[in-house]
């Protein structure tokens, strides 16, 4: 996956403007080494390692509390890790924080948007903050509001938005600088159905197209649909990477999960509860 | 039902204590501010006890409406309401509403300015003591008068929140409410001076706070002095009156509680047509004109912002509330000045009020330099307007076009060292804020003595720093110096502008150091 041709056409589903410059760089998209950090006593993330090829479909999976959001959030620079490296295609990310972060397009899970700006003013806002031209940014903001399926509701503030209408509305702030890796926590949560294919085939060009996709997810169908790489971490730390072949080993990897991290009761639940 | 509430609620309070030693301190400053007052009311009252009975009733009966009205209005200046009993946390529990309600009301008791307020009213007993009648009803009347506090303060603050069905509506409305507050607080203030000076002459006090008695913020505090003044049967309508006062509160609190239980804030349909991108589409493409830009629509368009922005009217009406109306002295020309220097600091945590959407700033990998110049040309551009209004207004009204320089200087020179002086501070400090979209009678939790303190820093800091500016205005302004007005501006402009500048350079350096933690932070503020 590692070695994308550059001929390869941008999918019809992404507008030319948004998709990656395809890449011959055979630097990882993204290498995590020793990655670690504590809250007071607890321990979020314990020496991580990780490797996303350049291209790849990255899947970031574990339970809850496993660590994601916060490896999620000291790979694109919005945490200060206690020790540990973060390289974005050999950029590292916390001793050239500006270089870097043009490169990652970031959708972070639980923070608020700018919600009081309308879905157009949030989009324009992203595309200015990373110093596109004027007639980027309009036409950038035009085409992705149109994919994400939000053109009506372009002149909306965001607070007034479902949960599902500002995932995408936040998704389409993560795209409009065109980044080469996108990292993307929880992008599906309360996304309805319809949405999160048209989103799906937007992301899959994209990777095509030589970009690379880091998702974290719950769902474990999804991610054995959709990527072609995953990790598994549990209590900060990695049980396993690889292609999503290699990790689920001829089982489905939702069983393959549950095998790998454990804690699966298999019980009726108690006797209170059952209704007859 | 109610005490398992109330045990959550001390539950809730030792564990907030326990997990952070700052907000012990606070809490205990809190405590030792509170037994002050208590021994301070305690003594005060024993003496007035001692007095000639006109004198103690005139006393209780202003002490009560004090009380009253710092309940109410309190919420907004200093800590705002304990929501840990919040409507919505307890929504989701099997009690009715009115079971609802008598909890909200007991954690209110149980606070520390509820603990306060019963000790407090407690001493009321001193002076009735000694009048047989008196002491019987005040057994009635001081529960009353502590309930009529914490449920008034309670029934407002929800009215303010309630009111209206859209989001639009409920922020229009808790503006107008807490405008109404803010300018009602100083004519109180007046009303106050108004009394002081009356009892200097001894004459009309009596007729004020007997027509004070009457209303409902001071009926069940007066009713014990009618009875031990034999007036049976204007105590015995004042104690309908404060009855009456807490039957209606109570119902209205009802009113909007229970609508706003089943109708959780709405959303507004309302569109606007896309293509208008406001201030986006004026600034140029960059990062500082992004910033510029939200900053800029943060001012206009947030209703916390534009609750700071109403600090600036109310600046010259505080100064001729305090100078007792005088128009001609120096105090109300100079009063730009202090609006002036309200203005510039407005911003000196910015980025509190981003909340964690400060991680879209931090994710675009902004320069410092370039985040904190975007924010404050945001703030300049409608503080800077705003205080040559003011400045202009003020003089127009007292017809003193000479000290023009004088002031637009003094005033444009606190404000730009204002500014930078929140370029730094809002690199170096979050503090707790309302969500968009809060009432302004929510407190936040998590306000803790430090962050006072570095405020007042902040104020201190701009203060020192303005002095070149202020002191030939205040040269100019107050004794007459020919001349000075026109080095104030010049010395205004120059020095306000390198400060500026100084501040967004240094501000940028730690805002660049910094950044990630004070993302940490507010997220922190967002779990609390």
């Amino acid at each position: 996956m590692t070695d994308i041709p550059r001929d390869v056409p941008p999918p019809s589903a992404l507008p030319e403007a948004v998709a990656p410059r395809a890449s011959t760089d055979s630097r990882p998209a993204m290498q995590v080494t020793g990655l670690a950090k504590r809250f007071g006593q607890k321990v979020a993330v314990e020496g991580l390692d990780l490797v996303v090829p350049t291209g790849s479909f990255y899947g970031l999976v574990g339970p809850n509390g496993a660590g994601k959001t916060t490896t999620l959030s000291m790979a694109t620079g919005l945490l200060r890790p206690d020790a540990g490296t973060v390289d974005i295609h050999g950029v590292d990310v916390w001793t050239h924080p500006v270089e870097a972060k043009k490169l990652i397009g970031n959708l972070a899970d639980g923070v608020r948007l700018f919600d009081r700006l309308t879905g157009e003013q949030l989009v324009t806002y992203t595309g200015m903050m990373f110093g596109l031209t004027r007639e980027e940014v309009g036409a950038r903001t035009a085409d992705l509001l149109q994919i994400m399926d939000l053109t009506e509701a372009a002149g909306t503030p965001v607070v007034d938005y479902s949960a599902g209408m500002t995932k995408k509305v936040a998704l389409a702030c993560a795209l409009v600088h065109a980044p080469r890796l996108l990292v993307l926590d929880e992008p599906f949560e309360s996304v309805d159905p319809v949405s999160a294919a048209n989103i799906e085939d937007i992301l899959r060009g994209y990777t095509t197209s030589g970009g690379t996709v880091i998702v974290s997810s719950h769902s474990m169908d999804l991610v054995q649909r959709m990527c072609d790489h995953v990790a598994v971490i549990a209590q900060g730390r990695l049980l396993a990477s690889g292609t999503v072949d290699e990790v689920r080993g001829g089982q489905t990897l939702q069983d393959r999960f549950v095998e790998l991290v454990g804690g699966r009761h298999h019980a009726e639940g108690p006797q209170w509860l059952r209704q007859s | 039902m109610v005490a398992t509430v109330l045990r959550i609620r001390f539950r809730v309070l030792g564990n907030t204590l326990s997990r952070s030693p700052m907000q012990l301190v606070g809490f205990i400053f809190g405590v030792i501010g509170a037994v002050w007052m208590l021994f301070l009311a305690g003594v005060g009252l024993f003496f007035v006890g001692t007095l000639d009975l006109d004198i103690a009733r005139a006393v209780v009966t202003f002490a009560g409406a004090v009380l009253t009205l710092g309940w109410v209005v309190g919420p907004i200046f200093a800590a705002g309401l304990d929501t840990t009993l919040d409507p919505a946390k307890l929504a989701p529990f099997p009690m009715t509403t009115r079971q609802m309600m008598v909890a909200i009301t007991a954690g209110g008791l149980t606070g520390v300015p509820g603990i306060t307020t019963a000790i407090g009213s407690l001493a009321v007993f001193l002076v009735w003591v000694r009048y047989p009648a008196a002491a019987v009803a005040a057994v009635v009347c001081v529960p009353l008068g502590v309930v009529i506090c914490v449920v008034a303060s309670r029934a407002v603050a929800a009215l303010a929140a309630g009111i209206g069905g859209g989001r639009r509506t409920r922020e229009v409305v808790g503006l107008v409410g807490f405008a109404l507050v803010i300018f009602a607080s100083p004519l109180f203030v007046g009303v106050t001076n108004l009394l002081f000076s009356a009892s200097e002459q001894g004459a009309q006090l009596q007729t004020v706070v007997s027509a004070l008695s009457w209303t409902p913020v001071a009926a069940a505090w007066a009713v014990p002095g009618d009875l031990a003044a034999g007036a049976w049967i204007t105590g015995l309508l004042k104690l309908v009156i404060a009855t009456a006062t807490l039957a209606l509160l109570w119902v209205l609190w009802r009113r909007s509680l229970a609508a706003s239980l089943v109708g959780p804030p709405a959303r507004a349909a309302r569109r606007r047509r896309s293509g208008s991108l406001g201030w986006f589409g004026v600034m140029p493409s960059n990062p500082v004109g992004a910033t510029w830009a939200r900053s800029l629509t943060s001012w206009t368009r947030d209703f916390r912002y534009l609750r700071q922005l109403l600090l600036i009217p109310f600046a010259p009406v505080l100064v001729l509330v305090y100078s007792r109306g005088d128009l001609d002295g120096p105090f109300f020309a100079a009063s730009g000045l202090l609006v002036g220097f309200f203005a510039g600091i407005l911003a000196y945590t910015d980025v509190s009020y981003d909340g964690t959407a400060f991680a879209t700033v931090l994710q675009t990998g902004i320069r410092g330099r370039a985040d904190r110049l975007g924010r404050m040309l945001g703030s300049a551009t409608v503080s800077i307007p705003l205080v040559l209004l003011a400045d202009v207004v003020t003089l127009a009204i007292v017809g003193k076009w000479e000290l023009l320089p004088a002031v637009i200087g003094g005033s444009l020179g606190l404000t730009l060292v204002g500014l930078g002086v929140s370029a730094v501070s809002s690199a170096l400090l979050v503090v707790p804020t309302p969500a968009p979209g809060d009432s302004p009678f929510k407190r936040v939790p998590g306000s803790t003595f430090t962050m006072f303190l570095a405020f007042f820093l902040c104020w201190a800091l701009v203060a020192v720093l303005a002095l070149p500016a202020v002191i030939p205005a205040v040269m100019a302004v107050f004794f007459g110096v020919t001349g000075a007005g026109w080095v104030s501006l010049a010395i205004g402009l120059v020095w306000g502008a390198v400060v500026f500048a100084v501040g967004v350079l240094i501000g940028g350096k730690r805002f660049d150091a910094g950044a990630p933690t004070l993302l940490a932070q507010l997220r922190a503020f967002q779990g609390a």
